[in-house]
């Protein structure tokens, strides 16, 4: 049983026994894996901190084939525990973690672990201001990597390529948009609006970059909604996605306990 | 053999149990006294059929209010909210607690579809005199309550609860404080010494 020293980033963990966990991990080299760490609810546990979002060299006894393996350590490197201060940075973080459990493939992809354990830095890092946009930008950049990505450059129908100033309609389904021509708008045409300015701000959430941030972002989370709802998880709710709304929400003071 | 398996599946179910060790427990019952083996069904069902969340704290109980609740003798300016019942022992356990105490009956989990909704949080306000989330009727005795401790588990999901109930509380005037640093980071309350619980208690911070 071959043992191997793993970079590793907790994406979610259930407790097994009274002193034991099941833990879901990102790796680096070889995709997410479920582990158990025994006796990691010690209060003297060899492992340190195993909770969601911490970052580390996971010692694991590989069997490939079997569905559940063996944790023997954990050197964490980056904690991200300062990501629970925040309900709209939780919940965020949250939503980077499920779109990586719902897509999960023991393939290894070490691009996915770089951006995963980036949009958590990022996450932690930002200002009040800023953590929307971050969200926003390290959510789409996650869906890029896992290879989901919109064609914004070319229309879909023409073929021809879409200029910088061009409102063109996005059409969720197919991934890609279509110019004005192809489609001018009105019930029959198939998508939604995708103003040249949205369509810039995505273009850039695509490959990370949160700024300069949109001024409005409501238009931004019904598209990320609908775009996951349809390419990432198939219809089924996005419990993560779900959470953070409510949090964003109750930030902006429009509903939430501050008004209960 | 049909009502073996039927026991067996059962125990399965429970957590930490496998199919080899639900076996094992199976064959261990049928060699016991039957006298025995009755004690245990009695139990199971008397459980199952009396013990309840106190309709005032959320504590599984008998009786309503629980004893916590009805004892004229506990502190009734602080509440002290938890994550499990299991977790209200670990704090009595110490004896430095005086106060009434809140079970969630979990933790925030956005990945597991654990949001607000999810935890006994709607009859936290009426407790601190603040309006009921569901009906907008306010209960309880206003400005009884001085000051509300979290004492969510120190776990990411722990501190997010923390930081919900901050922001919940707070708008009502009641002070909120959070169990400090100083417990295992990853653990589970309950699973705590005392005296590192104690510690925590005494150091408590605001929020
Ligand atoms: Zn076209
Ligand atoms: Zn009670």
């Amino acid at each position: 049983m071959p043992v191997l020293l793993l970079e590793s980033i907790v994406l979610q963990t259930f407790p097994y026994s009274e002193t034991s966990k099941i833990l879901r991990l990102l790796t680096r080299t070889h995709g997410v894996r479920s582990a158990l760490a025994r006796g990691a609810m010690r209060p003297k546990s060899k492992y340190g901190l195993l909770e969601p979002f911490a970052e580390g060299l996971a010692t694991f006894h590989l069997r490939e084939g079997r569905e559940l393996q063996t944790l023997s350590g954990f050197e964490l490197t980056r904690s991200h525990q300062a990501l629970g201060r925040n309900l709209v940075r939780f919940g965020g973080a949250s939503l980077l973690a499920e779109l990586v459990l719902r897509t999960a493939s023991e393939e290894s992809h070490p691009a996915l672990f770089d951006a995963l354990s980036a949009g958590l830095a990022h996450l932690e890092a930002a200002s009040d201001e800023q953590v929307e946009a971050v969200a926003l930008a390290e959510c789409w950049n996650l869906v890029a990597h896992l290879g989901f990505a919109p064609s914004l450059d070319e229309c879909l129908a023409c073929g021809r390529a879409i200029g910088e100033d061009e409102d063109v309609r996005l059409d969720h389904a197919a991934g890609a948009v279509l110019c004005a021509k192809c489609a001018p708008g009105g019930t029959s045409s198939p998508g939604r609006p995708l103003p040249a300015f949205a369509r810039a701000t995505l273009g850039r959430f695509l490959r990370g970059v949160a700024w300069p941030a949109p001024e409005r972002t409501g238009a931004h989370w019904a598209l990320l909604r609908r775009f996951l709802l349809h390419h990432v998880v198939e219809g089924s709710e996005l419990r993560s996605l779900e959470f953070l709304e409510s949090a964003l929400q109750e930030r902006s003071g429009t509903g939430g306990p501050d008004d209960a | 053999m049909p009502l073996i398996d039927d026991l067996t599946a059962e125990l399965a179910r429970l957590p930490g149990i496998g199919r080899k060790t639900a076996l094992r427990l199976t064959y261990h019952l049928l060699k016991r006294p039957a006298d025995e083996v009755r004690r245990l069904a009695r139990a199971l069902e008397s459980v199952a059929e009396r013990v309840r969340p106190c309709t005032v704290c959320g504590n599984l109980t008998e009786q309503q209010p629980c004893a916590l609740c009805g004892n004229p003798r506990r502190d009734p300016t602080l509440i002290c909210v938890v994550e499990e019942s299991s977790d209200i022992g670990a704090i009595e356990r110490t004896g430095e607690y005086r106060g009434l105490y809140h079970v969630l009956g979990g933790r925030l989990s956005p990945l597991e579809g654990i949001g607000p909704d999810e935890l006994n949080l709607r009859s936290l306000l009426p407790r601190l005199g603040g309006a009921d989330a569901g009906t907008g009727a306010t209960a309880g005795a206003p400005g009884v309550i001085r000051e509300v401790i979290v004492a969510t588990n120190p776990s990411v999901e722990g501190e997010a609860t923390a930081v919900y109930l901050q922001q919940l509380v707070r708008p009502l005037g009641v002070r909120v404080t959070r169990l400090a640093r100083g417990l295992p980071v990853g653990g589970d309350l309950e699973y705590a010494d005392g005296v590192t619980i104690a510690e925590a208690l005494a150091g408590r911070r605001e929020l």
